[in-house]
């Protein structure tokens, strides 16, 4: 099918797709509107090429790492040949593979001489999509409908016309449409960076070689995921994981996964159970997100990434109309942290069975918040998802301890949660608190990273908050035997201070808050790697001289005690460290 | 001191890892250079060392020619080194209460290349958890006080910080940028219970919005400032032991000089000062043929340093992760690429050919070195396809084996491959030069410049076989290559000035009720501050320039694009033509502008520079272009399209005026000019060599 490519001309491709997939980012983070944007970096920039498959993704979010293909496939697929040099396509739809309302996609088809080549594609989550409750979050919808504003493929721009009447249609459902008009432009600018780009190297080198080099990368990509595969014995594994019952009072929800190997090719198949009338629903764009996460932390491979990757697996998410495959009129809007994570820890402790010791622990998963109100200072509305409000901790790995303060689980490190001072101007608040919490790390050899507590207080007017996810309930899962002894504070909450009352939340919340009052998110660390009573006494000490750990702590997730002045007890922690008294066979209740 | 260098000498001392460089300018123009081991221990033993040198080569005391001097000028890695070995002094940190951890959340985000990666470290931490002490108080947006400083947190954090013996104290309050006097109070408080401790305040070091950024960037200066101030007190003491009339100056990451008083306070502005010369020594290349739009390309043994100046401004960085580190201060924009003549060519686990980052650097270093090295490297493919000369001596003392390369190639890529040696070389060499190509993309393309409008500038001994590879790669047609290519970052800093940024916080929106005279009333605070320091250091009203830039955004973005406004004064009259400034700069940037949206300034900053003269460009008569004379022999030369046999010129035997065409090779003692096909070389009367696209 290929020739064979030389080197260098693949080495100079797989630069140019690089140093484009950079640009997009470049311009789309320096010139957006929302914090989302601009701070969060919660989006991704990537490259597909005529058929379309995807060429190059950039390390952005793996929420969108997996929902972005088939989705690239239905847009082109409903225009069929009613595609034109200058056409802009926008989308969000999950029922056409979309993640959810929020993450709105633009689609840049690259004509070359006439000949579709290239699609840029930029695709962020907008602060707001319209529906009952601002930021898109609403914990009380039956039905999709009761969201947001659906997408699906539409064109905004035709043959290089601005459609003024279209973007007006969806700018004037959405709140804060400053922030809305001035995203869209900026992943506008975003594709069209990128496609200058990618006609200069289509100018300089041809069609027929740069489409060689790029089926010779996806060829490499495929043979390198074969060989890890193939490393993997033959087999049939299985993992599952629990969804906490973050509100809808239908208890919690086993998501199974099943990981057949055969020879390099390998077979995920999910079990879940019927969708349920609450928002964490997940269309197959987005389960297929959770199950690409879930395989990469086991190959764990370096860049770059493209859809070659992906061909030696296949995946059935179930029967349409379940939880993890999704179908109209199912509410989804939190599905790309919740079940998206819990449906990647099924996956990862799959991958666990077969490769043990090679996968790492699981990630806190997002617990996080949304503000909106009218900001006394302009008299405008604002609305924003805070992602600050989701940074968890990372889980530890067999080399080393979790990073803290680096996750949730569907972000791997990917986001940023923004200066304290530019969301200060940004949004009228007040941020008392941004910082590690004590004893929130999994217990292990490796311990987890430790997760986060972000608490703000709303300036001069009524402030509404709705919290989404999980992790509320439910510790992160560690890895190869580590197991903690003090669970609660490793878990997420919502707490609200009004006065001298405080309300702890532990499943998802619409209220509001005055002046005066405070909201704090806690976020879960992530999950340890080995068995924690193996921890050296003396890192464990390190971590309670930096508070990372509490005396308390150390006596029940690592055994090591801690005297009351405050001198760590090497003979009290060998008597303590008993295997009658260590929680994998005796756990403490916290 | 704009007028004329009025000293014989002006003496330039660049201390690298491995050598100490010392660049001795003569007012005529001549220009010598030396080279002593560098001495990590103490740096003056190596100065010592080159300075004996330099008086053996003059005849003439030490003291003499330092007495002679109008400047010495001492261009240090020593923050560099400290913060690479993460060897700064015990610091510890005062924050706003609540916000102890943002110097180890780090924006909660994990560097790109590493999403998948298990084995990846978390960044190194200037001050552990344990010292960093949050003090209850706190500041709003606007400067009002919301919560009064607790006086007692700050003295019970100083009795912890002296029973573990921290000697700096970093302090970095919540919007202390909007008012800085609960930093001040906690300073004074913090003197007068640790009088021997280092102390530093964000508001000062760094006066912009952005929390993180002003804590990172004052505890890393917290941390080196005593390294720093033990050395430069060190040389200051040795120079003025030797009798010379005015302070050393050192140089900084922004391109200028500043007095050893200044450094003691400020460690965090020098810690990339090294590559940061680069342009002011390609703009005095450049000079003599009319040319002020440069991208200068060093290329060492492990490193590609690339910086582009455009009408004499030359692009900076304004908060950036330098070695994981978030820094605020405007350093010169150094793209480093991990590409130098040591790179590793390799097959990495796709069956991808890659080269770089990692190095053989110095040792083993190249597998043609004969010094142990096996894996492949540039200079080995470079040696394969014939643009190096086999068994040349390197710097007079390392052998090239051309054997050696062949295998080393063979083993780790031609055959992996499927490849011919040649092939395999050709290939680590083009894969080098893409990865070059798409480093100078970063400097131009991403600040929005297009490279064809630029002459590139080479220095580093090992770019000449690589530099019109990437002319011709971007369409760039003159190259320049001058006399002491290998020691441009040293000469660079002889013929720098003093430079300051002074830095200030402003939000404004730029509609009808926009008060110009407060931005202007601003740039005249900070720059009398820079007027009264400079003319304080002996500079008269004269050499002073004012270069002003304001960082403007449209309503709702968060990250400001830079606007150089030069001296241009703000009032109602001229301010259109700044916010039209802006339309233009954002679509030169991002491919569009929003004519119809609203503008703001955020930050505003003045580089007050006070110029020093340069000494002069040497001239020398032009003979006649016939470069026959120079030609020493031939050799086969590989290229993408064939072999070819092709002329060798010596330069020690080229004569002002003498010009050859490609393909040829120009060879001296420590680097060869590779000029390809197309490509013409002329020795100009400045003594540097120019290149053409025919």
């Amino acid at each position: 099918m290929t020739t064979k490519v030389d080197p260098i001309t693949l080495a100079v491709v797989r630069g140019a797709l690089e140093t484009t997939q950079r640009e997009m980012t470049v311009t789309l983070e320096k010139t957006s509107r929302s914090s989302v944007f601009n701070l969060a970096h919660d989006y991704s920039n990537a490259i597909f090429d005529h058929l379309p498959e995807m060429v190059l993704q950039g390390q952005d979010i793996p929420i969108h790492l997996g929902s972005l293909i088939p989705a690239m496939k239905a847009v082109a697929g409903w225009f069929g040949e009613d595609l034109h040099d200058g056409d802009v396509i926008y989308h969000n739809d999950p029922a056409h593979a979309g993640s959810h309302l929020l993450d709105c996609c633009m689609y840049y088809p690259v004509f070359h001489q006439g000949e579709l080549v290239f699609w840029t594609v930029c695709k962020g989550h907008l602060t707001d999509i319209g529906g009952p409750v601002p930021a898109g979050y609403n914990p009380d919808a039956k039905e999709i409908y009761a969201e947001g504003l659906r997408i699906p493929p539409v064109k905004l721009w035709e043959r290089g016309r601005r459609r003024e009447d279209v973007i007006n249609l969806l700018l004037t459902n959405m709140r804060a449409r400053r922030d809305q008009e001035g995203d869209l432009n900026a992943q506008y600018g975003a594709c069209r960076v990128g496609a200058r780009n990618l006609v200069m190297l289509l100018d300089k080198y041809g069609v027929a070689t740069v489409r060689a080099a790029i089926a010779e990368l996806k060829d490499m990509a495929d043979r390198h995921m074969r060989s890890l595969i193939a490393s993997v014995p033959d087999g049939r594994y299985t993992g599952s994981a629990t969804l906490e019952d973050a509100g809808h009072g239908l208890g919690e929800i086993e998501i199974r996964a099943t990981v057949d190997i055969a020879g390099d090719r390998c077979h995920v198949t999910i079990d879940s159970p019927p969708q349920v009338p609450y928002f964490i629903n997940s269309y197959a764009g987005n389960s297929l997100s959770g199950i690409y996460l879930g395989l990469m932390m086991f190959a764990q491979v370096p860049p770059p990434y493209n859809e070659g990757l992906y061909r030696c697996v296949t995946v059935d998410l179930g029967p349409p109309g379940t939880l993890c495959n999704a179908r109209e009129p199912a509410p989804h809007c939190n599905c790309t942290t919740t079940p998206m994570e819990t449906l990647t820890d099924a996956v990862r402790s799959a991958f666990e069975q077969a490769c043990p010791a090679q996968v790492a622990a699981s990630w806190g998963h997002a617990s996080g918040i949304n503000i909106a109100g009218v900001d006394p200072r302009t008299g405008e509305q604002y609305v924003t998802m805070v992602l600050a409000s989701i940074i968890a901790g990372a889980g530890a790995t067999r080399q080393m301890d979790g990073w803290h303060a680096c996750g949730p689980l569907s972000c791997f490190g990917a986001l940023s949660s923004g200066d304290i001072e530019l969301l200060e101007y940004a949004y009228p608040i007040l941020i008392h608190r941004y910082g590690l919490v004590t004893d929130s790390a999994g217990a292990g050899r490796h311990r987890g990273g430790s997760g986060t507590c972000w608490e703000i207080e709303p300036l001069g007017h009524t402030m509404t908050v709705a919290s989404f996810g999980e992790g509320r309930q439910l510790a992160t899962r560690g890895a190869a035997g580590a197991v903690n002894g003090l669970d609660e504070p490793k878990l997420g909450r919502l707490e609200i201070t009004r006065g001298e009352t405080r309300e702890v939340h532990r499943r998802n919340v619409l209220v509001n808050v005055a002046p005066g009052e405070r909201v704090a998110n806690y976020n879960p660390g992530g999950g340890g790697y080995g068995p924690a009573w193996e921890r050296p006494p003396a890192e464990v000490y390190a971590d309670f001289r930096n508070g990372l750990v509490s005396r308390a702590g150390a006596a029940l997730d690592y055994g090591v005690v801690i005297d009351a002045d405050g001198r760590l007890d090497l003979e009290a922690t060998r008597l303590r460290r008993t295997p009658a008294a260590s929680p994998l066979t005796a756990p403490v209740a916290a | 001191m704009q007028s004329a260098m009025h000293s014989q000498y002006r003496l330039g001392i660049d201390a690298g890892g491995t050598f100490t460089d010392f660049v001795l300018a003569e007012k005529s123009g001549a220009v010598r250079l030396f080279k002593a081991p560098s001495t990590p221990q103490d740096g003056t033993i190596a100065i010592k060392n080159g300075l004996g040198q330099i008086a053996a080569a003059l005849e003439r005391p030490v003291e003499d020619i330092v007495r002679d001097c109008d400047l010495c000028i001492n261009g240090t890695t020593v923050a560099l080194n400290a913060l690479i070995e993460m060897k700064g002094v015990k610091t510890g940190l005062l924050c706003t209460a609540g916000h102890e951890d943002s110097l180890e959340i780090r924006l909660g985000h994990k560097e790109e290349g590493h999403r998948y990666d298990p084995d990846y470290p978390s960044a190194p931490l200037i001050a552990p958890r344990h010292l960093r002490r949050g003090i209850p108080e706190r500041v709003l947006a606007d400067g009002s006080v919301r919560t009064p400083l607790d006086e007692q947190a700050v003295r019970d954090a100083c009795a912890y910080f002296k029973t573990q013996g921290v000697e700096s104290v970093a302090i970095s309050f919540v919007w202390a940028v909007a008012n800085p006097a609960h930093e001040q109070r906690a300073a004074a408080i913090v003197r007068e219970l640790m009088p021997e401790a280092f102390v530093c305040l964000g508001s000062e070091v760094f006066p912009q919005v952005r929390e993180y950024t002003r804590t990172s960037t004052t505890a890393v200066n917290a941390y080196l400032s005593p390294v720093m101030a033990r050395y430069v007190a060190r040389i200051d003491d040795l120079f003025r032991e030797l009798g010379a009339t005015r302070p050393v100056r050192y140089f900084q990451s922004n391109g200028g000089l500043a007095t050893g008083a200044h450094m003691r306070e400020r460690a965090v502005n020098a810690i990339n000062s090294g590559p940061a010369s680069a342009p002011q020594a390609g703009l005095f290349v450049a000079a003599p043929f009319g040319i002020e739009d440069i991208i200068t390309v060093d290329m060492g043994g492990t490193s590609f340093d690339i910086t582009l100046t455009r009408g004499g401004h030359t692009n900076l960085n304004r908060n950036i992760d330098f070695l994981r580190h978030r820094i605020g201060v405007p350093m010169i924009q150094v793209e480093t690429l991990g590409a130098g003549g040591g790179s590793i060519a390799h097959v990495n686990d796709y069956g991808m050919l890659e080269v770089g980052p990692e190095s053989a650097g110095a040792v083993p270093g190249p597998a043609c070195y004969g010094k142990g090295g096996e894996r492949p490297t540039v200079t080995d493919a470079n040696l394969v396809l014939g643009y190096l000369e086999p068994d040349a001596l390197l710097g007079g003392s390392i052998r090239l084996d051309l054997e050696r390369a062949r295998r080393a190639i063979a083993t780790h890529v031609a055959i992996p491959l499927g490849l011919d040696v040649e092939q395999a070389a050709l290939s680590v060499h083009a894969i080098v030069n893409s990865n070059m190509v798409n480093g100078i993309r970063r400097v131009s393309i991403e600040r929005g410049y297009d490279p064809r409008d630029f002459a590139l500038v080479c220095a580093g001994g090992a770019a000449g076989v690589h530099i019109a590879a990437l002319a011709e790669e971007m369409g760039v047609t003159t190259v320049l290559v001058p006399r002491v290519a290998s020691g441009l970052c040293a000469f660079g800093q002889t013929i720098s000035h003093v430079k300051h940024n002074y830095l200030a916080s402003l939000a404004m929106r730029l509609d009808e009720r926009a008060d110009p005279a407060r931005i202007e009333a601003a740039f005249r605070r900070i720059e009398a501050t820079g007027r009264a320091n400079l003319l304080a250091d002996g500079f008269t009203a004269a050499d002073i320039e004012i270069r002003r830039s304001l960082e403007m955004r449209y309503v709702g973005q968060i990250h400001e694009c830079t606007v150089e406004i030069g001296e241009r004064e703000l009032s109602a009259a001229t301010l259109p033509a700044v916010i039209d400034a802006f339309h233009r700069r954002h679509e030169q940037l991002y491919t569009y502008s929003e004519p119809g949206s609203m503008v703001e300034i955020v930050n505003l900053e003045s580089m007050v520079i006070g110029r020093i003269a340069a000494p002069a460009t040497g001239a020398a008569a032009l003979t006649g272009e016939d470069a026959t004379r120079a030609r020493t022999g031939s050799r086969v030369l590989r290229f993408a399209d064939g072999s070819v046999d092709a002329p060798v010129y010596a330069a020690e035997r080229l004569a002002p005026g003498n010009r050859f065409s490609g393909p040829a090779v120009l060879t001296d003692a420590t680097t060869s000019v590779l000029v390809p096909a197309g490509w013409t070389l002329t020795l100009e009367a400045s003594g540097t060599c120019r290149m053409t696209r025919c």
